[in-house]
C-alpha cells in the first residue's frame, strides 16, 4: 500500500490542482441539499458532514440522462458526446461500496455503455467517516468507516493533514499529478488513521446481523408484517431516490416541437405506476406489495443475482423517511418472524 | 392537559365498535425525536398511542391515501369508519376534504386533540443532536420537556416549535365527534410576515431564491403524497400522454411541477406544513402555499377548512367578489 500525506494548508491547492486536470465534483450545498456538484474555481467543497443528502450516484448515474436526440421525420439519431474524465472528492466509504454493487448490475447481461464509460473515466477519492451518523449501520453490511471497496484513493482527516491511501492505478495517477503537494506518510500517521477509524466504528450503535435474511425473505412472503410496515407509507420516492444502490430508471421520449430526446430518469418501485401495465392491471397494486418488493430486492433478489446485498447501511432511508419506516426495524422483524 | 390514559381508553372503545375499521394515531418512533403513524385495529394495540409535541404528522392524509383495490367477485366494500386523531390544523384538512366531498362525514370518526404546538424536528436535532434511542417529550407550563438519556431538558416553546405553531390560529380541532380534553388557548395571529418578506423583494431576487430551491428538488413527490389535499386519483404529474410535465429533472420541469401543485392548492391548502416537513432537500414550500393563501384571503375573504357546510372557493361566486385584479 502506498501512503502519502497532504497538509491542510496545501489542501486548497490540492483541490485546485485536481480541478485543472479533470472535472472535479465535491459535496456542495444547493438549497438545503448537500450533493456532489462541479467545483467552480474558488468555491470550497463541504467536507464536514455525516453524509451527503444525495448520494454520489447522481454523478455516475444522473437523475436525468439523454440517451440520444432525434428529429421528427428523420431516422438519424445523435448520440451524446464522450463522457468527461472526472474526479469525485469526499465520497463516503459506504457510497463507494454502493457503486461497486451497482457496477455488477450495469455490467450484467447487457453492458450499459453510458454508466460504464462514466464509471471508467471517473476517479473516486473517498473520505473516511470519522463521525458516523445516528442511523449508520455500514458495519452490519460488510463495510466500515474506512472501507476501501469501490474507491481509488482514501483520504483520512488526521487533524493537521489528510492521509492519502492510494488503492488503484487511477488513484496512482491522481497521486502523481499532485505529487509536489504531497509528503511521505510516517508509520505513526497510518497507525493514527487506523485508530481513528476503529474509534469511529465503535461509535456505530445501530445494526443487524444480516445472516440468513436473504434466505428467509421468500419464506415470509405472505407475512402480515408487510401490511403493517406499509400502512403508514406515503408511497413517495425518498427512500429509493436517495438510496446509493437503487438504480431503477424509466425511459421517456421528450418532444419539444419537432425535436426530441430519448432520455432516462430515476424511477422508484415505491411509485404506483412503476409496475402499471398498459392493460390497467397492476401486479403490485398497493403499498404492501411495493414495500415488500423494495426489501426483497435489496436483501434477497439482488443477493440471488449477484451474491451481495444491495444495501450499504448509509442510513439515508431511515434518516429521511417522513413517517419513520425504519429498515432496521423491518429487518429485525424479518429475523423474528416465524416461518 | 394531555390525558394519555383517556386517549388510550377512548381508542380501545373506538376500535371495539363494529362500525370502525381502525383508528389512526401516533406512536413513538424507532429512534430520536421521530414519531410514526400508528394504525390501531385491536384494543391492545392502543397501548402504544401517544400525544406529545413530537406528533407532527397530519394523519388526515391517510383518509385519502388509502388504496381502494378492485373488489373480488362477490366481495362487499368495507364501509366501516376510520377513526382519526386530529390536532387543530389536521382537523382543517378533514373539513376541507368534506367541503370538496373527497370523503363522507359518515366514513370518519374524528377524535380531537387540542394541541399546544409541535416541534420542528430540524430545530430539535440541531439543539440536542440526533439520538439513537427514542426520546419522549411533553408539554409543561408553556415549555417543552425532552426526556433525554442524560436527564430531562426543559426548553421554551419558541426555540423548538414549528413555525406554523408559533402563529397558530386553530390549536383546537374545528370538527370532532369527541374532544379528548379541554381546549387550549389560541396562541397567535397570523399576518403572513414570511410572505410579505418575500413579496418585498424584486422579481429577480425572488426568482433567484426559488431557482436555487427548485434546482435541488429530486421529484420524489413526498410533498404531493403527504398532502391531505392532494388526492386526485389520476395526478397530472403521472400523465404520460400527454405529458403535461416532463419527468426530466431540470429547473424548468421542477418549477412547472412545483407551481402546478401550488396553484392546485390555492384556496384549499390548510397550511399544516407537512409538504415542507417531509421534503428531503428542505424546499420551503410553505412560503409558496402561504403566498396563495394570503392572496385568497385578501381577494375573497376566504379561509379554507373551517366550515364543512361551505362551498369550495373555486365553485363559489359572490356578486361582490373583487374584480380589480382581473386583467
Amino acid at each position: 500500500m502506498d501512503y502519502k500525506k497532504v497538509s491542510k494548508d496545501k489542501f486548497g491547492d490540492f483541490i485546485a490542482m485536481l480541478g485543472k486536470q479533470k472535472k472535479l465534483y465535491a459535496p456542495q450545498k444547493e438549497g438545503e441539499s448537500l450533493k456532489f456538484m462541479p467545483v467552480a474555481a474558488g468555491s470550497q467543497p463541504v467536507l464536514a458532514f455525516p453524509n451527503t443528502t444525495v448520494p454520489p450516484k447522481s454523478v455516475l448515474f444522473p437523475q436525468t440522462e439523454t440517451l440520444y436526440r432525434f428529429e421528427q421525420g428523420n431516422t438519424d439519431i445523435s448520440l451524446p458526446g464522450e463522457a468527461e474524465e472526472g474526479v469525485l472528492l469526499g465520497v463516503r466509504p459506504c457510497d463507494a461500496r454502493a457503486m461497486a454493487i451497482v457496477d455488477s448490475l450495469f455490467s450484467w447481461d447487457v453492458d450499459d455503455p453510458y454508466y460504464l464509460e462514466r464509471r471508467e473515466k471517473t476517479t473516486l477519492l473517498g473520505l473516511s467517516c470519522l463521525e458516523p451518523g445516528t442511523n449508520c449501520f455500514c458495519s452490519s453490511m460488510g463495510g466500515g468507516p474506512a472501507s476501501t471497496e469501490g474507491l481509488d484513493m482514501l483520504l483520512t482527516d488526521l487533524g493537521e493533514a489528510f492521509l492519502l491511501q492510494t488503492l488503484t492505478e487511477k488513484g496512482e495517477k491522481i497521486n502523481l499529478s499532485v505529487q509536489e503537494l504531497l509528503e511521505e506518510a510516517a508509520e505513526e500517521d497510518v497507525k493514527f488513521a487506523e485508530k481513528l477509524s476503529r474509534e469511529a466504528a465503535a461509535r456505530i450503535t445501530r445494526g443487524i446481523n444480516a445472516d440468513g435474511i436473504p434466505e428467509k425473505l421468500p419464506e415470509i412472503w405472505e407475512s402480515p408484517l408487510w401490511k403493517d410496515f406499509s400502512e403508514s407509507c406515503l408511497g413517495c420516492g425518498i427512500c429509493t431516490f436517495l438510496c446509493p444502490t437503487c438504480h431503477c430508471f424509466d425511459i421517456q421520449d421528450e418532444m419539444e416541437g419537432f425535436e426530441g430526446r430519448r432520455c432516462r430518469m430515476w424511477d422508484s418501485c415505491m411509485f404506483s405506476e412503476y409496475t402499471l401495465h398498459a392493460s390497467g392491471h397492476n401486479p403490485r397494486p398497493s403499498r404492501r406489495e411495493r414495500t415488500r418488493n423494495r426489501v426483497n430486492h435489496k436483501y434477497s433478489y439482488f443477493v440471488k443475482n449477484f451474491g451481495k446485498i444491495a444495501c450499504v447501511g448509509c442510513g439515508r432511508c431511515i434518516n429521511l423517511c417522513p413517517v419513520n419506516i425504519d429498515i432496521l426495524d423491518i429487518l429485525s422483524q424479518v429475523v423474528k418472524e416465524a416461518i | 392537559m394531555v390525558d394519555l390514559e383517556k386517549l388510550k381508553n377512548v381508542a380501545r372503545e373506538t376500535v371495539s365498535r363494529d362500525d370502525v375499521k381502525y383508528l389512526i394515531g401516533w406512536r413513538q418512533g424507532t429512534y430520536g425525536f421521530r414519531v410514526s403513524p400508528h394504525f390501531v385495529k385491536e384494543p391492545d394495540e392502543a397501548e402504544k398511542l401517544i400525544f406529545s409535541p413530537l406528533c407532527t404528522n397530519n394523519l388526515a392524509t391517510y383518509l385519502v391515501l388509502t388504496e381502494r383495490l378492485p373488489l373480488l367477485r362477490g366481495e362487499q366494500p368495507d364501509s366501516r369508519k376510520v377513526a382519526l386523531m386530529v390536532k387543530g390544523c389536521d382537523s382543517r384538512a378533514v373539513v376541507q376534504q368534506l367541503i370538496e366531498q373527497g370523503i363522507n362525514r359518515e366514513s370518519v370518526f374524528i377524535i380531537g386533540c387540542p394541541c399546544e404546538g409541535v416541534i420542528d424536528l430540524k430545530k430539535v436535532e440541531e439543539k440536542f443532536s440526533n439520538q439513537p434511542g427514542p426520546v419522549q417529550a411533553r408539554w409543561s407550563n408553556g415549555k417543552i420537556v425532552f426526556h433525554l438519556p442524560d436527564g430531562d431538558k426543559e426548553v421554551p416553546k419558541g426555540e423548538v416549535l414549528a413555525a406554523k405553531c408559533l402563529s397558530c390560529r386553530y390549536p383546537n380541532p374545528v370538527i370532532t365527534d369527541l374532544m379528548l380534553w379541554e381546549e387550549v388557548q389560541t396562541r397567535g395571529s397570523d399576518e403572513y410576515e414570511d410572505v410579505k418578506e418575500l413579496e418585498a423583494k424584486s422579481p429577480q431576487e425572488r426568482w433567484l431564491f426559488w431557482e436555487d430551491k427548485f434546482s435541488s428538488c429530486i421529484r420524489c413527490y413526498s410533498c404531493r403524497n403527504v398532502c391531505p389535499m392532494c388526492y386526485c386519483e389520476d395526478c397530472v404529474l403521472d400523465r404520460l400522454n400527454p405529458a403535461w410535465v416532463f419527468r426530466s429533472n431540470n429547473i424548468s420541469e421542477n418549477t412547472a411541477f412545483q407551481l402546478a401543485r401550488a396553484f392546485h392548492l390555492a384556496g384549499r391548502c390548510i397550511e399544516c406544513g407537512e409538504c415542507e416537513r417531509v421534503c428531503p432537500v428542505g424546499i420551503p414550500l410553505t412560503k409558496l402555499n402561504r403566498k396563495l393563501a394570503k392572496e385568497v384571503k385578501e381577494k375573497y375573504e376566504y379561509i379554507p377548512g373551517l366550515d364543512p357546510e361551505s362551498k369550495p372557493l373555486q365553485s363559489s361566486y359572490r356578486p361582490d367578489d373583487k374584480e380589480d385584479f382581473i386583467l
